[in-house]
């Protein structure tokens, strides 16, 4: 019986650019636990430097993966972020595809 | 492409997506102290109504404590985020809160239950409040709490007056004061984990 031909390249899924991101990937994966998070909490999750962190969230806010809100709380300002329905599928989708691409590195 | 095709890559990308994950559950875990102060709470509660001032002794060390829960969770949680599981464990311990407050105002002042059915309608609460808590976090040493608490309130109706009062003070070490710190030893293993293992990729 012949050997099955290993897949071609060209049928592996492609990896999201925007969440591919070591950071935007991280971000994305703790506001999937959450129902929302504040600005310093991701920081202090992510290690990330305020001007790093602003960047990549906003890259996630424009492609509509993440949602913003600043409000005050006892008179202190609060930048609060959540993950929106779209996020959560490209993080869902995302995911697939990486363990179908590490699925077609271990055959290979 | 090459680069996203590479193995050690993707592992670490998957690694990361677990370890964030974590990460973000981690926050959600850090109530063992309100188990220990309620605890002491509640001996202080007994000792006061037993040699001082029965009418007041409850009422103004549960606000008391209330307050004092409110406040300390309050500043602990700033900047913490909110998630699902973290509000409905929340919901019930206000919900038990308040149940066993109203309770025990009403009892008293309305003198209709004796201190049998004082603690069995308690302890049963608490024992509720503890087994809800288990089945949602998947918890088996605080389903042990639950037991405990019902069997507090069993020994409440069918034994005497002295054997209610010592399954009550019984019960509050065990779940209140020695869960609290076992709770609190767990948390800390798990915050020193998480440090250990925090991220470092930003």
């Amino acid at each position: 019986m012949p050997e099955p031909m290993p897949q071609p390249v060209t049928d592996l899924p492609e990896l999201n650019p925007i969440i591919h991101g070591k950071l935007r990937l991280a971000l994305l994966s703790l506001l999937s636990t959450v129902e929302e998070a504040e600005f310093i909490w991701l920081r202090a999750k992510t290690n990330s430097t305020d001007g790093n962190l602003g960047a990549q969230l906003l890259k996630l806010e424009e492609a509509g993966y993440v949602a913003m809100e600043k409000k005050f709380v006892l008179r202190k300002p609060q930048t609060l972020y959540r993950m929106t329905e779209s996020g959560r599928q490209a993080l869902t989708e995302y995911v697939q595809a990486l363990k179908q691409l590490l699925g077609a590195a271990i055959d290979a | 492409m090459a680069e996203l095709t590479d193995r050690q890559e993707l592992n670490d990308r998957l690694n990361l997506i677990e370890t964030m994950i974590a990460e973000g559950r981690q926050s959600t875990q850090s109530w063992g102290w309100t188990f220990v102060l309620w605890g002491v709470a509640y001996y202080v509660a007994i000792t006061w109504a037993y040699w001082g001032n029965p009418a007041i002794a409850w009422p103004v060390t549960m606000v008391t404590t209330g307050l004092i829960t409110a406040l300390v969770a309050m500043r602990r949680s700033s900047g913490r985020p909110e998630t699902s599981l973290g509000r409905s464990m929340a919901s019930v311990w206000i919900s038990l809160g308040v149940s066993l407050f109203l309770f025990g105002i009403c009892a008293s002042s309305s003198g209709h239950a004796d201190q049998h059915v004082f603690i069995a309608v308690i302890a049963t609460m608490l024992g509720m409040a503890n087994a809800t808590s288990s089945l949602t976090l998947r918890w088996k040493p605080q389903f042990a709490c639950a037991v405990v608490w019902w069997a507090a309130a069993a020994v409440s109706l069918f034994g005497t007056v002295t054997e209610s009062s010592i399954s009550f003070l019984v019960a509050i070490f065990l779940c209140q004061i020695v869960f609290g710190i076992y709770m609190m030893i767990c948390e800390g293993r798990e915050a020193r984990q998480g440090r250990k293992e925090g991220p470092s990729h930003a």
